[in-house]
Parts: C-alpha cells; structure tokens; sequence
C-alpha cells in the first residue's frame, strides 16, 4: 500500500516545489532528498517525475540543481535500459553546457552501450574463428576417417549376421551387442586409458578413430543387413538361376540394390556422428568441441559455444544436403 | 550306351518335403533332347517346387538328378547325401535357364545390363562379347529398343520377355519356365507365348508350368497333369485334352480352366 501514500505524498511535494520556484527560492535540496528516498522504494517512475520538476534555468541563474537533476534521470533511465531516453536527458545539459564533462562522458558510455554489442560480438568471434575452425578442421577429419572405416566394418558385420556359419554369425551378434549396448564415452575412454594397461598404447588420434569407427560399424552393420534382407528374395534366386554365386549376387545384385535404402538411416547416423565427435574431446582430443569449451573456459564467453554451435549446425546442414542428393541418386532407376 | 537315346534330364524318385507336407513325392521322368514338356495341374500341386528342384533352388530329400547323364546336385560324404559344393551347382545352373512367374529382373539395371549380366559375370566374357550376345538377344525377343531403359518403366510382357532373353543369353541346355505368364495382363500374354515358341522352334528343350492351355496344346510334345506331387496322367496334348480324356478329376480340371 506504498504507493497510493507515494503518490499523495509527490504530489504535496510537487506544491510544495512550485510554491518554493514561485518565492524564487531556489532549494532543491529536499526535492533531491525525496526523489532518492523514491529510488530506494523502488518507485522510479515517482523519482523522475519529481526530478523533472527542476526547470531550466534562466542564463544569469544557478544550474547546478538543474545539471543534477537531469544527470541523475539519466541515470535511472539507463538503469532501465531505456538508453535513448538517458541520453536525451543529458543531451539537455550540453544544451546549456556543452563542455560538461559528466554529460559528455555519460553520453559517449551510453551510445557506447548501444551499438556495443555488435561490435564486441564481431571482435569475439573473429578471435574465436580462426581457433574454432581449427577445431572443426580435426571434427571433419575424424568424421571422414569413420565414415571410411565404418561402411566397411559395417559390411562385414552385416554379411556376418546373415551367414549360416554359427562362429561368424556369433562373432558379429556379440560386436553388435557390446558396441551398441555400451557408451561410446565409456568406449572411448577404455581404448584410451585402459588399453595402455595391456601395453597397447595409441595416440588420442588412432584411439578416438577406432572407437567412432568400431561403434559406427556396429551400428551401420544392423542397418546395412536390414537392407540386405530387405531385397526381395526372388533377387538372390534369379542371380542364382543364371549360375551366379553367392559373393557374384551379393556384389553384382543385392548389395546395389541396398544403397538407396540405406541412404536414409546412414545419413541419420553421419549426422549424429558429426556430434558424436564431441565426446572425443575427454580424451585429450582438440576438435570443435574442445575448443569452444577451452575459448569459453579462457574468456568466459558464450559467443565461443554459439559459434561451435554455429559451425555444427553449418557442417550437419551440409551432410544433410549431400546425402539428400546421393538418395536421389542412388535410387535413379526408379525414377526413369 | 547309345548317347543319342540318352535323355538330357532324367529325375529318379524326387522327393521334397516342407514339414509335413509332401510337395513333391517321389516323381520319376525323363525329358529328352529338344522335347517339350508342359506340367498342367491345379495350385499346390508341386508342379513349381519340381521345377525348383530341377536348378537346385530347392534342396530335394530324396531322389537323384541325372543332367547329360551325369548326376547332379548331391554327393554323398560319410554315407550321407548332402548338397554338391556351390560351385558345382552354380555351374549346373548356368546350363539350365529359368523364368519367372514375377520376373525378377534386377530392377538397378538397364534391360541390356540385365541381358549382359549372366555373360559378363557368370562366363566372364568381355564386356564387348557380352554387350553383343545381349544385343542379338534383345532383337530376338523383339526389344532392341527398350535396351537402355530401366526395368521399371517396362509393361509386365515386355519384362518377361527380357527376362527370357536374359536365360538364353547364357546358351542353356534347357529351359524350365515357372508360370511365365500367370502374372501378366490377359492381353500382354501372346507376345510371351510368341517369344517362347519362338525358342522352342530353335530346338530348345523346355519345360513350361503355366495354368494356360494353349501353350499345352500349341506347344507340347508331351504333357503331365500333376496332383498332391503325384504325375496322375501324362500323354500328347490329343490324348490329355481330347475327348478320349476319361479321368474325372483331369477333365473337371480342364472345364474349369476352359
């Protein structure tokens, strides 16, 4: 119930400041006094009011009460975030006093508030890129290497599951089982800091390679053989009834025909594996990830993670696109 | 042995069985050289679980295939009959060429690349040897000009008769087709019919399954009703269809289908 009493109160205030200019006694003291007890109480909007009471003086007449008081409008305006409003305010005192230091300060800090952000924004980011782009540089290599090694773990595992010999039928059940039933952070973590224990020791590089590309090949192995039983089965049959073997059917008439099935889901997993490359940064591993959490932890600035973020979502968009068109042409022949 | 009297296929006691089913229960038949032999009979007869077994595509139980004399498809290994090695049988394969009901033409290849395949992969001939067999293929089944387009934009007798050029490109002995014509539109089954008879006209040796009985009649030199994966009557086409026919269960048959 402060602020009906507030507003009462201001307005006593206001006569009692106008009776005060009328008699030519200039004091503003207890204006000022009032207008601060009004901050305190959270009552801006009252505060300003009162302030705006001071009128502009006469030439011959003390200023000093009016410069205060609009300097300090100015400052509860740019309290509020309403720059251009402050920065009017003092625009009046350099009106009457353009060498005013305070006004001129206060005025170059605020239009400094204004453009800022742009400004710092850009000065961030091109200190961020060109470490970033490094980053993303090692991101994309260890994206290519997996997307070469994974296709074909992914094969055999795949031509594993359907063979009819039970050992290597078994042998690739259990790699899909423990790849895919497993993190690959506790993978990765294994090969880098556990394998040394066993006198295997690899280099960051090697340990995240293998690690993406055994559990990539796991993964791909259950999409590709999906694909795979997916042909129809009157396929294998008419390559066989013109003497083809198992291996000739499989390479000349199945395993095509699979691509553009598989383009689909293998995209999906290409793309999740741009971002699965960020979990190689726990094992000593400078990709983008790593690096926009090293420029963050340095600078404590955000504009490092929108900026990966950025590069993540340019690099993921362009698999996209590319695998979009490999789909259409993969699967060109039923479109003739 | 005379050579010339020894029949191209000779089947002893064929016997499949799916569970408890006896698809085909121990059939006996010899196809001569350039015969052709039609399987009539009603759906689930085992007319195509026999020819399957002929190529192998189907593992007989009991039984032995005898091709150009010589047996085929099964050795026996610690007085157990199991199936020959997979180079054995994609070898009898390649002699034996098979359509069809559904085509089965691989759909990622043009017609001419389908034609090639069985030269080009299976006789590892060169490419250039394989495109021209292929070529001369396609003129005989009347499809010089479909040669660059893909399969799925043929009309289901156009895909048949590819599929047949496909068989014959790779210069079988013999021929076994598998209800060529049963998934086809009635009007686009002459020009199937057309291209087979053509074949048969060369002299090849042929067995057809179908449900049309103008092929029989046309075509046969012999023809077999088959039931339960039994041979119930085999004869020429005048002593199955004519008006001699006294079995009931044939003639009932035949009035339905005509």
């Amino acid at each position: 119930m402060k602020y009906p009493c507030g507003r009462v109160f201001v307005t006593l205030l206001f006569l009692w400041a106008l009776a005060g200019t009328c008699f030519g006694a200039a004091d503003y003291d207890l204006l000022f006094r009032h207008s601060s007890d009004l901050m305190a109480q959270g009552d801006l909007d009252g505060a300003l009011a009162l302030l705006k009471q001071v009128p502009t003086p006469a030439a011959s007449e003390d200023a000093s009460a009016f410069v205060s008081s609009r300097m300090q409008a100015g400052r509860i305006y740019a309290s509020q975030n309403a720059t251009d409003k402050a920065i009017a305010a003092c625009q009046e005192v350099l009106k009457l006093f353009p060498d005013n230091s305070e006004a001129r300060n206060f005025v170059a800090a605020l239009r400094d508030q204004l453009k800022p952000r742009w400004h710092t924004i850009l000065s961030d980011i091109l200190r961020f890129l060109p470490v970033l782009a490094k980053g993303a540089l090692m991101t994309l290599l260890l994206v290519f290497c997996t997307m070469l090694v994974s296709p074909l773990g992914g094969l055999l595992i795949a031509l594993g599951r359907i063979s009819r010999v039970r050992p290597v039928s078994g042998l690739c059940w259990f790699i899909i089982w423990f790849f895919r039933g497993t993190p690959l952070l506790l993978q990765l973590f294994f090969i880098y800091y556990g394998l040394p224990s066993l006198g295997i020791t690899l280099s960051p590089f090697l340990s995240a390679v293998i690690g993406l590309g055994l559990n990539y090949s796991a993964y791909l192995g259950e999409i590709i053989r999906g694909a795979i039983q997916s042909i129809e089965h009157g396929q294998m049959e008419a390559a066989k009834a013109i003497g083809m073997s198992y291996g000739q059917a499989m390479r000349r008439i199945i395993i095509p025909q699979t691509y553009k099935r598989l383009m689909p889901p293998v995209g999906n997993e290409f793309i999740a594996l741009i971002k699965d490359t960020a979990l190689v940064s726990t094992i000593a591993m400078v990709e983008l990830m790593r690096a926009a959490d090293q420029m963050f932890n340095t600078y404590f600035n955000i504009t490092a993670l929108v900026l990966a973020a950025a590069i993540y979502l340019v690099l993921t968009t362009i698999f996209t696109f590319i695998f979009e068109k490999i789909e259409y042409r993969a699967g060109i022949y039923e479109h003739r | 042995m005379n050579i010339a009297n020894q029949p191209l296929l000779k089947l002893e006691n064929i016997t499949k069985r799916f569970k408890e089913l006896t698809a085909v229960n121990g059939i006996n038949l010899a196809v001569a050289s350039g015969e052709k032999l039609v399987i009539i009979g009603p759906s689930g007869s085992g007319k195509s679980t026999l020819l399957r077994s002929i190529n192998l595509l189907e593992e007989i139980d009991e039984g032995t295939i005898r091709f150009e004399g010589r047996e085929v498809g099964y050795v026996l290994h610690n007085g157990r009959r199991q199936q020959d090695r997979p180079q054995a049988i994609s070898a009898l394969r390649a002699e034996i060429g098979m359509v069809f009901q559904h085509f089965h033409l691989f759909p990622h290849m043009t017609v001419l690349g389908n034609v090639m395949e069985g030269p080009l992969t299976v006789q590892r001939k060169p490419a250039d040897e394989a495109r021209s067999i292929a070529t001369d293929m396609l003129a005989k089944v009347g499809l010089s000009d479909k040669r660059d387009v893909f399969p799925a934009t043929l009309s289901g007798g156009q895909k048949q008769r590819v599929a047949i050029a496909r068989a014959v490109a790779m210069r079988p002995k013999m021929m076994l087709f598998d209800e060529p014509t049963s998934a086809l539109d009635p009007e686009l089954v002459g020009e199937v019919f057309d291209t087979i008879h053509t074949l048969a006209d060369e002299g090849m040796t042929m067995i057809i399954v179908t449900h049309h009985m103008g092929f029989a009649r046309e075509l046969a030199d012999r023809v077999i009703f088959m039931e339960s994966g039994n041979f119930l009557a085999e004869g020429t086409p005048e002593e199955l269809f004519g008006a001699a026919q006294d079995n009931e269960r044939i003639r009932g048959f035949l009035n339905r289908l005509l």
